[in-house]
């Protein structure tokens, strides 16, 4: 026991406070928020951390920014709780809690040279924006990079104007789903997520997928990938999310079968996840 | 400006209010809080709009219904007040009898069938089911519980007050049992309702060594057909088992096959 | 190390000593036929008999039912301030059993898995152990033997051994020295023979058995993952989560945050949690991932015997003390249904 007590970190459960810098409504339901830490976060793409409202709780959030020297964290919150509805209610000047980061992410040297395909399915877009802002700023060092972005209406579409600009660069494709107009203006595509990857034309020994978006969206996707490439299952990589309490392994919460999906996950390969019955069910 | 608090009463031993009333230190912190606008008729003022009404008592006359759906209509909040308030309690188990038959059980045939021709009287009859106050209006609240609980009333009203939706868990029983270290009823060769009844009230029925009789009500999960076997299992007869279910759970869906 | 013998009413004493400076807790009765870890109390008897094991295992008092992760004060300059809860006190745990040994030792394990639980390895450092050994099975529900809990002994700082004509008290730390100091028993030289010969006669077999291996079981569940066995014992289950919080092993917990009145302070603070209750695995928006009762027994049962074993190398997450199935009113019993798969699959693998 008494290494337990050498290598334990005294502050694991308590959380550092975070100034909110900026704030901006994505949507009707999703606001992004911009906080200054005490020390740059040093986080990988595809981690997470536990926001705290003190006397309130605390959740898990994607990391939205892709790594950063600076002491900046940027994360979009969804209004879905007690907890999200106070965060929304907060402005520049006001304080957060933070711990982290927490999980497994991305290794973006794996990344490398190698076609990208990610789709991002509603929030999904917001984890793997910390994986897609470093790989467009670098992607001379990628080969090409095909972003399918879904949402259910164009009100409800996240980061367009950065889309756009990621679209201008080489070897960069983004393909904008929505599954309905809901009579608003759309200049992107109409249909599912799935619709638009049949046509890619995706080799498959030199393509790395990524996938992050609501559970049904997962069996769907893997499905048509199958039907037209045959991508092994170690190159496609799944973001979960699950209900973590502590992200640190020992709530217990989020377990997966026998993955704890904060910190063996959030970023799966399928490989992996296909010993867990349990990861999308 | 302060939150505008009330307090109503309709069926009820008002041992609700009276277990508020042990609250002492922290609801004189609480009164500090809110505007006390009626509370056991002791406040003559009327407020208009209530940020927070308590009700207590279960709904049975046909009067009740109007002044109830008034309350709810000038009412942001309303919570539901222990047991009667929120599962209908031990009067519901007059659903069962006609109220005549009730009433002869209790004061004899011959005061019964004077009353039953006596004007006054007639809105006693005209009242057709014990209710809970949820059967008649939204409720946005249960404080649960034979009484209802301090601490729980305390966590909703401090929720409240900071903007925060109130939580409680739909535990077990047993979850506070094992907290507290208790021996099973089980192991006493006693049957109880723990496994199956909301939790929050830290067993405390247990805790004193008696046994729970789910007066906070079954959980939405609750396994009841296990239950009920379990009990005859282990040689309840199934008069006892049914009696058991009348207690507190006469008006509870649930529990509708097990009391028949 | 060391070993002393000494009488029953001398180790009686001597733990009262101990019990007069640091809070000391001894298997009791409890009710009509429990036990508990309760603190013991002035001139309260001390036996060494065997004992139905307690409700709740030692291993709880390591994580308390309701225990501080911080508290916080928001300064008039809107800066909050966390501060880590206060250092544990001292206790010691005494009269404990092989197999809630082993569950301390599996949650020590789980704790100190980076990043280690501070808390929990405060509390831990502040606790002496007196281990007892156990000659005789409890009652019918043991099954410490076939998880291989029976002859453990990690984690103790002194073990007893009730021999037929006193106690002998085996040094097996440091820690275990200083508590001895000052208590007068007589020296043992031969104090492993005297041990083994105790634990000669105890009785073949020793509880109940298990129908495969520790070893063989992982991949016994693994196959057996669609079984029926887990849905059937589920049609009795109230998901109460008794299983769990008796469970030397089970660990999870639920944060909640209180907050004082004048919301300018509060703390947080974590309580036992059980993946039996349906909210467990619940997601924002109301996914459930193990909606189904038998998905939660399963879950519970391949934590005991797959995934933990498996992913801490410390053998079995289940130690054979049987408080599951004990405490369950509806007597769901692990081994039934662990054997019931076993038979399913066609044996041990």
């Amino acid at each position: 026991m008494s290494s337990a007590q050498q290598t334990a970190d005294p502050g694991l459960y308590l959380p550092r406070s975070a100034r909110i810098e900026a704030v901006a409504d994505l949507t009707a339901r999703e606001k992004f928020f911009r906080l200054t830490l005490d020390r740059p976060l040093g986080h990988q793409p595809g981690q997470f951390v536990m926001v705290t409202v003190p006397g309130m709780g605390e959740c898990a959030i994607s990391i939205t920014c892709g790594p950063r020297e600076d002491n900046i964290l940027e994360m979009v919150i969804r209004k879905a709780g007690n907890l999200t509805g106070v965060i929304h209610g907060l402005k520049a000047g006001d304080t957060l809690g933070v711990r982290g980061p927490f999980g497994r992410g991305f290794d973006l040297a794996e990344f490398h040279g190698r076609d990208v395909l990610v789709v991002a399915g509603g929030l999904g877009l917001v984890p793997l924006r910390s994986l897609l802002t470093p790989m467009i700023a670098d992607h001379g060092r990628f080969g090409r990079i095909t972003l399918i972005t879904g949402a259910r209406t164009p009100a409800e579409t996240l980061f367009r104007e950065e889309l756009a600009r990621w679209r201008e660069k080489d070897n960069v494709e983004v393909i904008e789903m929505v599954d309905s107009t809901a009579h608003l203006p759309w200049d992107g595509r109409v249909g599912l997520v799935t619709t638009p990857i049949g046509a890619l034309g995706l080799d498959a020994a030199r393509t790395t997928v990524v996938l992050c978006g609501p559970p049904v969206m997962y069996k769907f996707v893997l499905l048509e990938l199958d039907r037209h490439y045959h991508v092994p299952a170690e190159r496609i990589f799944i973001d979960l999310e699950r209900r973590m309490r502590c992200g640190v392994g020992k709530c217990g919460h989020c377990q997966i079968n026998q993955a704890y999906c904060c910190q063996q996950g959030p970023v799966f390969r399928y490989s992996e996840l296909r010993d867990f019955p349990e990861a999308l069910a | 400006m302060k939150p505008k608090v009330a307090f109503f009463d309709f069926a009820s031993c008002e041992g609700c209010q009276l277990a508020l009333l042990n609250c002492e230190d922290e609801l004189l912190d609480i009164l500090a809080c809110v505007e006390l606008v009626e509370f056991r008729e002791a406040i003559s003022e009327r407020a208009v709009r209530y940020d927070i009404a308590f009700v207590e008592g279960s709904i049975h006359r046909e009067q009740d219904l109007e002044r109830l759906r008034d309350i709810r209509s000038r009412s942001k909040v309303l919570v539901a007040l222990g047991a009667c308030a929120c599962n209908g309690n031990v009067q519901a188990r007059s659903n069962f009898v006609a109220p005549a038959e009730n009433y002869k059980s209790v004061y004899g045939e011959e005061e019964r069938n004077r009353v039953q021709t006596d004007p006054d009287y007639w809105p006693l009859w005209s009242h057709t089911r014990v209710r809970a106050v949820h059967e008649v209006v939204e409720v946005d609240f249960f404080l649960r519980g034979c009484p209802m609980v301090p601490a729980e009333f305390l966590h909703l009203v401090k929720s409240l007050l900071t903007g925060r939706t109130p939580y409680f868990p739909a535990n077990a029983v047993c979850v506070e049992c094992k907290k507290n270290d208790n021996e099973c009823v089980y192991d006493r060769g006693l049957a109880c309702f723990g496994p199956i009844a909301y939790g929050g009230c830290d067993a405390v029925c247990i805790n004193g060594g008696h046994v729970c009789d789910a007066c906070r009500g079954l959980l939405p999960y609750a396994n009841v057909e296990a239950h009920r076997r379990m009990l005859v299992a282990r040689g309840v007869d199934p008069d006892g088992v049914r009696n058991r279910y009348r207690l507190h759970l006469s008006n509870d869906p649930l529990a509708q096959e097990a009391r028949r | 190390m060391n070993a002393f013998l000494a009488s029953p009413a001398q180790v009686g004493g001597w733990l009262h000593v101990l019990a007069r400076t640091t809070a000391l807790l001894w298997p009791q009765p409890k009710g009509s036929r429990n036990f508990s870890f309760l603190p013991l109390a002035q001139g309260a008897p001390v036996s060494l008999d065997r004992y139905r094991p307690t409700v709740v295992p030692p291993s709880r008092h390591l994580l308390p039912a309701d225990e501080t992760l911080f508290t916080y004060r928001c300064e008039p300059t809107g800066e909050v301030r966390y501060q880590p809860p206060e250092a544990p006190p001292r206790q010691i745990l005494a009269g404990v059993r092989p197999c809630d040994l082993k569950g301390i030792a599996q949650l020590d394990a789980v704790m100190a898995d980076a990043p280690a639980d501070p808390l929990y390895g405060a509390r831990r450092a502040a606790t002496a152990i007196i281990g007892v050994d156990c000659l005789a099975p409890c009652d019918s529900r043991c099954f410490c033997a076939a998880t291989g809990s029976l002859a453990f002994r990690g984690g103790a700082d002194l073990f007893l051994t009730p021999l037929a004509d006193g106690v002998l008290v085996e040094v097996t730390s440091d820690r275990g020295a200083e508590l001895l100091a000052g208590a007068g028993f007589a020296p043992c030289g031969n104090a492993a023979a005297l041990r083994e010969q105790a634990e000669a006669d105890r009785p073949v077999p020793f509880g109940r058995a298990l129908a495969a291996s520790p070893a063989e079981l992982p991949a016994v569940l693994r196959a057996g993952y669609r079984s029926p066995v887990y849905g059937r014992h589920g049609e009795r289950c109230f998901s109460c989560g008794t299983c769990n919080l008796v469970c030397p092993t089970c660990y999870c917990f639920e944060v909640r945050d209180d907050l004082a009145l004048d919301g300018a302070g509060g703390r947080r603070s974590r309580t036992w949690d059980a993946c039996m209750i349906p909210a467990f695995a619940e997601v924002a928006g109301g996914h459930n991932f193990r909606p189904q009762v038998g998905e939660r027994q399963r879950h519970r049962l391949k934590r005991k015997f797959e995934y933990l074993p498996d992913r801490f190398g410390t053998g079995p997450f289940c130690v054979g003390c049987g408080r599951c199935g004990r405490q369950c009113a509806a007597d769901i019993d692990i081994l039934v249904m662990i054997n019931e798969i076993v038979a399913e699959q066609g044996g041990a693998a």
